[in-house]
């Protein structure tokens, strides 16, 4: 009854949202929808020794989408990330990327921009040395569009990049990482180093890459703001396990915040998936994944946010509530 | 990938070079000095103005001699400064994801960087080798000690696959530990044991030793450089004499094993008695060696050896690296 764990978390492309989001679906977005998927894995699982990186994960990527990557510290963002650009190898599942497996192949990689959390740069070597060795690194590489961006952004090119800032850093690795013209662009915490305005003006350079076309972006980060603005489909992980996948505008579309009086709640939990549930002693509140109206006359039902939303299927203590609830639940 | 391996290591690069430079021109002007004294020597012995000098000839200057001995260190040097830090700065740097997220597939980025490095490993331990050599020729024609432990080692074939060894096995290092301080510290600790259990246990026995017995009032010289592994002296009834003794010693044999007539009071006497030569009649001398005709043998051998090593080392590199995620 409880199935807050449970919830199928890849609802893949094309199955679309039972009830009201699925009526809500524009016919242009369907088709959208139903289209090539730069990412593809399914029962995707990683074990480091006796600690499970990532279980059973299964989400789909459309081509041409900005994916936010949300999950807690821990939750295998990283290890989803790095086993979609083949530096690491899946112990169960299969992922496809661009159309295949990920391997160790120059027509793969070629396809691929993945940037570590790390920013891994040769410390002593600047900006222009990078941009050079990406030059005999890369059949298809943008040398001119590198140094144009960092002066732009008055990164000096001739300095060792391990004497840059480290908002420096991150632009000359984010600047290499798209020289390459990659078709799938693997962002780990990319923005984590950038103050807000350089964070803002990647995301929108991103949004511009993007929008040209032939440009799919993975991209993990904690700042659910900035992923509000630019990303439109959502990965959400927490223990390793795929919580939500799918459409940002249709996850909302499918959740709810109802907000009523402390009584018996077990109608809805019966008709609809309770995500997370806060108890006063006057009132309820929950985020509930909706499987069709709300009838209940007693609670008022809002739109939830992105914000919302993982927050309520991140919140370490909703286990706990959910105990909470059905000790009270019982009582009355 | 050559391009970024040349710009990741030029400062290594022209380090080398320049140590190998230097050490050259100090090789090559002691060198001729050697040489010169050498000829001279032999031009005055030929001449019959006494061959004294050539077998006290002063070899070089005592620094210049000191460093051409150390140079049995030298190939440790790539191994730690240069092997080591190979993979292991790039994983401890976590620049292998910069590396190997270009197109370039991971068996190219290390047969690229692992090529360069075994080349340069044996450039250094040839060009040292070299100069070595040749600069002890005059030393190796009168000393006759080429094949000895310590000589055999810093001259021929063997510095360029000591070389090529210890490279190999600092880059096993790093690739296994991925961190830089441990992996030298291994590379050292590798280098050193293995290069001291080939060469003290395994190198004697490369080809089955000769051994020959000889009269010890004549004696017994082979001809050339060769390596003695063990000489001593057997009794009438065949036991080895202890040598080792603090008494007077005639013809190698201690007088305690002789009769009292061997240990004349006067030591200036050169004749010894009659009965004291037909008791060292009974003496024999062995020579356990191996004859100078198998140095460029155990040259061979040798490098064989430490090349088969590198090689193992190698390929467990690739497997760490090319199977292992990052």
């Amino acid at each position: 009854m409880m199935t807050r764990r449970g919830v199928p978390g890849p609802r893949g492309p094309g199955h679309g949202g039972p009830g009201v989001a699925g009526t809500r679906a524009a016919p242009a977005e369907g088709e959208q929808r139903l289209g090539p998927a730069a990412v593809r894995t399914s029962g995707l699982s990683r074990r480091y020794g006796k600690v499970t990186a990532l279980t059973d994960c299964t989400v789909t990527v459309p081509e041409g989408r900005i994916c936010a990557l949300i999950g807690p510290n821990g939750a295998g963002k990283t290890t989803l990330l790095r086993l979609l650009a083949g530096l690491a190898g899946p112990t169960a599942g299969q992922a496809t990327v661009n159309g295949t497996t990920p391997r160790q192949d120059p027509a793969f990689l070629a396809d691929i921009g993945f940037l570590a959390q790390e920013i891994p740069l040769y410390r002593r070597l600047s900006a222009e040395d990078h941009i050079r060795a990406g030059g005999h690194l890369n059949a298809r590489w943008d040398a001119a569009s590198v140094k144009q961006r960092l002066h732009a952004l008055n990164v000096p090119l001739d300095r060792a990049v391990g004497r840059l800032s480290g908002g420096q850093r991150a632009q000359v690795a984010l600047a290499l990482t798209l020289a390459k013209q990659p078709r799938l662009l693997l962002l780990d915490e990319p923005v984590a180093a950038l103050d807000p305005l350089a964070r803002r003006n990647f995301l929108g350079l991103l949004a511009d890459a993007v929008a040209a076309g032939g440009l799919t972006v993975v991209l993990s980060s904690h700042l659910v703001a900035d992923l509000e603005r630019v990303c439109d489909h959502l990965i959400m992980l927490a223990s390793s396990r795929v919580q939500l996948c799918g459409d940002i505008e249709e996850l909302l579309a499918e959740h709810q915040m109802l907000v009523g009086p402390r009584k018996d709640t077990t109608a809805i939990e019966r008709l609809h998936q309770v995500v997370q549930v806060t108890r006063t002693p006057r009132q309820t509140t929950m985020l509930v994944r909706l499987n069709g109206p709300v009838i209940d006359p007693a609670f008022q039902a809002s739109d939830v946010g992105l914000e919302e939303l993982v927050l309520g299927y991140m919140g370490q203590d909703a286990p706990s509530a959910l105990a909470h609830l059905t000790a009270t639940g019982d009582d009355q | 990938m050559t391009w970024l391996v040349w710009r990741q290591h030029r400062i290594q690069f022209g380090l080398g070079a320049a140590l190998l430079a230097a050490f050259a021109v100090l090789i090559v002007i002691t060198g001729v000095q050697v040489a010169n004294q050498y000829h001279a020597a032999q031009a005055a012995c030929a001449a019959g103005e006494g061959c004294r000098q050539l077998g006290g000839l002063f070899m070089g200057s005592r620094v210049v001699g000191f460093l051409v001995i150390s140079t049995l260190g030298a190939p440790a040097l790539v191994g730690l400064f240069w092997g080591a830090p190979l993979l292991a700065a790039e994983f401890e740097a976590g620049t292998t994801q910069f590396a190997w997220m270009q197109s370039v597939t991971r068996r190219r980025w290390l047969a690229v960087k692992v090529g360069w490095m075994l080349l340069a490993a044996a450039v250094w331990g040839g060009v040292i080798s070299i100069l070595v050599t040749w600069w002890s020729g005059p030393n190796n024609a009168e000393q006759l000690d080429a094949f000895h432990p310590g000589r055999f080692d810093i001259m021929g074939l063997v510095p360029v696959a000591y070389s090529v060894f210890a490279m190999a096995l600092g880059i096993a290092a790093g690739a296994l530990l991925r961190r830089t301080l441990p992996a030298i510290a291994v590379t050292l600790a590798g280098f050193i044991t293995v290069r001291a259990l080939i060469a003290l246990l395994l190198r004697p026995h490369y080809m089955s030793a000769v051994t020959v017995t000889y009269n010890v009032l004549v004696g017994y010289t082979p001809p050339g450089s060769y390596w003695r592994l063990a000489q001593g002296v057997l009794g009438p009834n065949g036991q080895p004499i202890n040598q080792n003794t603090n008494g007077n010693v005639v013809n190698g044999i201690p007088v305690s094993y002789l009769p009292a007539s061997c240990n004349g009071p006067a030591r200036g006497a050169y004749k010894l008695p009659p009965s004291c030569s037909q008791a060292l009649a009974h003496f024999h001398g062995f020579l356990t060696y191996q004859p100078a005709g198998r140095y460029w043998a155990f040259q061979g051998i040798e490098t064989g050896i430490f090349l088969a090593l590198a090689a193992a080392l190698l390929a467990l590199t690739a497997v760490v690296v090319l199977r292992r995620d990052v």
